[in-house]
């Protein structure tokens, strides 16, 4: 059986560039424990994947999103 | 060459907003100097809590400035920011050519809902 084509969520929205400073977003497409969700689960498209990517280190760094989730030092 | 870069600053959240003000003025005084860079905006997100300790700190007061400068620039106005106390934490990037808009849109939903089941 084959699987519907999906479709990335980024395009879909009609945005083209995704924002570091935009935490909200960027939670959409964390795992419960703060890892990046792998395009295979989000059906996001390669081009937004690597920007999703890079656009989470950038916020990890800035504390706009945990390095993981629910970890107290 | 002019860039378009912003910089994220996270200052500690005790510092009086005047003492930022006076801090940004500082910093950019760096970047505009000669004529060789603009600041085109500068935004205060406020206080707001990190989700994580940065300096021991809980709590942040985050500025976004844009500017257009000479890449020459850069190096001495980093210097300038990373040597500032009251500065937690710094982050200068070249900015986005489009200007990126939020995504959380019915689409994602729906999307996720999809999601949900296939991890069932």
């Amino acid at each position: 059986m084959r699987r519907p084509a999906k479709t990335c969520p980024v395009c879909e929205s009609g945005a083209r560039v995704l924002d570091y400073k935009d935490d909200r977003t960027l939670g959409r497409f964390l795992t419960e424990r703060g890892k990046i969700l792998p395009s295979r689960l989000s059906g996001m498209c390669a081009r937004h994947q690597r920007q999703l990517a890079t656009a989470i280190k950038r916020a990890r760094q800035l504390a706009l999103i945990p390095y993981i989730k629910g970890h107290t030092a | 060459m002019t860039r378009r870069y912003e910089t994220v600053y996270i200052f500690d959240s005790a510092l009086e907003e005047a003492a930022i003000n006076d801090k940004l003025t500082r910093f950019h005084a760096l970047l505009t100097k000669e004529g060789k860079g603009t600041i085109t905006n500068v935004s205060h997100w406020g206080k707001r809590t990190m989700t994580y300790k940065i300096k021991k700190k809980d709590v942040g007061y985050y500025v976004v400035a844009e500017f257009q400068a000479t890449g020459d620039l850069l190096p001495e106005y980093e210097r300038a920011v990373k040597l500032d106390e009251g500065v937690l934490r710094y982050m200068t990037v070249e900015a986005a050519r489009e200007q990126p808009k939020p995504v959380v849109t019915a689409a994602v939903a729906a999307d996720e809902d999809e999601l949900d089941e296939e991890e069932a």
